[in-house]
């Protein structure tokens, strides 16, 4: 497998588009084109090989299920996991001649996506950087009343700084990927300490993004029942996911409404008069 | 004077501002205040004929903004609201105003939407479809690209139209009780299905085994983990990447790190073996 300058250049625009902040907007670039599972497709379809695509996709998804970035601040750049980290795995995963649905084709792409992800941070704070330059010249344009230009500041310009800091580097590494991804194979055997750490750590990495998720949920330890309760499903019980879903959509309906029944007794005692001397009542 | 009235027209084109622009020029000093600008020119310009009222209504909108963009829709909803009523001559509203309940808004909003949007229904549709590209099908993708695009747009659209209609009160809608409830189940379900994702796509095995003298195996670690709880190896590696990370404050990156020294020693001394042969 190879890829050619034209499939360079189609996922070097995509890398512009799915970034945070990307070019397709975040609804449909960063939180759509952006997640590796749609990037898996969409690199399957132009390497020519959709099956893999989707299957490295979505080993890569698991790790970064819950790409939280509070505040702007990033772990991880999902351009550079998506369209640099996917189309190299899967050349990786070609060269190799490994089966991407197998436990070593996906250890093999979780390494590589985290891999390019985190370095991938870099283009993230450079268009950030870039884009205060657009920013100022904002500035002057509403100082001027000139607000017009206002689109072209938040539109249009930042398509320099993605070329900049998307573009090029997708494209550059997509074409050194090749001969990269032979030199590791020839100078780390497979059966080695190096590759077998590799592969390790692939398999422990998407434990990262659940528990970067847990950690927006869990407050107290009977917050993890739930966690555990799917976990148990699936893992223990062997239901597919979208059977959990299920299970978990009954379980959520009894929860809600058990709240609401709390909540209109509540009110209940109010409406009749009832002497509830809570302070939290009066704001109501 | 005539009522002003903000058209449908003006409307969507704010909207539509916002839903493609929040955060294309980000940058850590100015988030999306830019966005914001974009978002508010339509209205802005209709509201007021003078340039000179309109550069003091875009001014109040040049302070920094930055908070979940999906829900956050809510808040560009509730200032052009805000903004119709002051060019209506509102004594009660003037730029500070605006800007305070802007101010006010976009944190507890950030909180929301990250826990809802980012944190809960991506990753409800996420596990959906990872479900169903097992064997590479593009069943997956599909379904994701679908679902979350029509949810959420519809989503941005209703709290953008709400927020317009209702003012400061639409904020209810997000923090009352009911709306609680609601979020809190769909947070419990969420995290379920985290559970099952976990379970499904993550595995994290031991090759630990011992032999006896004639070369029979007389422990497997990995069957007797499993025949205690299956999958428990994977559980307790996301559990300590919790911790690390919840309870050691140590940043996700670090967490990775931590975990490639631990494959490294594991390998060393034979915990972990991926079988890799040609």
């Amino acid at each position: 497998m190879t890829i050619s300058w034209l499939q360079a250049i189609i996922l070097g625009i995509f890398a512009c588009l799915s970034s945070m902040p990307g070019m397709g907007g975040t609804t449909i670039g960063n939180y759509t084109l952006g997640r590796p599972l749609v990037a898996g497709l969409v690199c399957g379809i132009v390497l020519g090989d959709v099956q893999s695509g989707i299957l490295v996709g979505a080993a890569m998804q698991v790790v970064y299920i819950a790409l939280v970035t509070p505040g702007g601040t990033v772990s991880a750049d999902v351009r550079a996991v998506s369209y640099i980290g996917i189309p190299l795995a899967m050349l990786a995963i070609n060269s190799y001649g490994l089966d991407p649905a197998s436990a070593k084709g996906i250890g093999m792409a979780t390494s590589f996506g985290a891999m390019v992800g985190t370095l991938g941070t870099v283009l993230f704070y450079g268009t950030a950087t870039i884009n205060l330059v657009w920013q100022h010249v904002g500035w002057k344009a509403v100082e001027k009343g000139d607000f017009k230009k206002l689109y072209a500041v938040d539109m249009v310009l930042p398509w320099i700084s993605h070329i900049i800091c998307s573009f090029i580097p997708a494209v550059v590494m997509c074409k050194l990927g090749v001969p990269v991804v032979e030199t590791i194979k020839t100078t780390l055997p497979m059966d080695g300490i190096a590759m077998k750490t590799l592969f390790t750590v692939g398999s422990m990495l998407p434990c990262v993004g659940i528990a970067i998720l847990l950690k927006q949920v869990v407050d107290k330890a009977a917050d993890f029942v739930p966690f555990f309760f799917g976990f148990t499903l699936a893992a223990g019980m062997g239901l597919n996911l979208v059977s959990v879903t299920v299970v978990a959509g009954m379980f959520a309906i009894i929860y809600y409404n058990l709240k609401m029944v709390g909540i209109k007794a509540k009110e209940a005692a109010l409406a009749s008069g009832g002497s509830l001397d809570d302070d939290d009542e009066e704001d109501i | 004077m005539a009522e002003k009235k903000l058209s449908k027209k003006a409307l969507n084109k704010s909207f539509r501002n916002w839903y493609y622009g929040n955060l294309t020029c980000f940058s850590q000093e100015h988030m999306q205040t830019f966005g914001y600008l974009c978002a508010m020119l339509p209205l802005v310009e209709e509201l007021y004929d003078t340039k000179e009222e309109q550069k003091e209504a875009m001014d109040t909108y040049t302070a920094f903004f930055n908070t979940e963009p999906q829900v956050g829709a809510m808040i560009v909803g509730i200032t052009a609201g805000l903004e119709e009523a002051k060019a209506n001559g509102n004594e009660d509203i003037d730029g500070e105003a605006i800007n305070g309940i802007r101010a006010g808004l976009m944190g507890p909003i950030a909180g929301i939407g990250d826990s809802l949007v980012v944190g809960t229904l991506i990753p409800i549709l996420l596990g959906i479809a990872l479900g169903l590209s097992s064997g590479g099908s593009i069943a997956g993708p599909i379904f994701y690209i679908v679902a979350w695009n029509l949810i959420i747009t519809f989503g941005m659209k209703f709290l953008y139209k709400k927020g317009y209609e209702l003012g400061g009160k639409a904020v209810d809608f997000l923090v009352g009780e009911q709306a609680t409830a609601i979020r809190e189940s769909i947070v419990m379900l969420g995290t379920m299905v985290v559970g099952s994702v976990a379970a499904t796509w993550v595995s994290v095995k031991t090759s630990f085994h011992l032999v006896n003298d004639a070369g029979k195996e007389f422990l497997n670690l990995q069957n007797q983990l499993d025949s205690v709880y299956p999958g428990c190896l994977t559980a307790a590696f996301v559990i300590f990447c919790w911790w690390l990370m919840a309870k050691k404050k140590v940043s996700p990156v670090v967490t990775m790190l931590v975990l490639v020294v631990i494959a490294f020693v594991g390998v060393l001394v034979g915990f972990f073996n991926p079988g890799l042969k040609y």
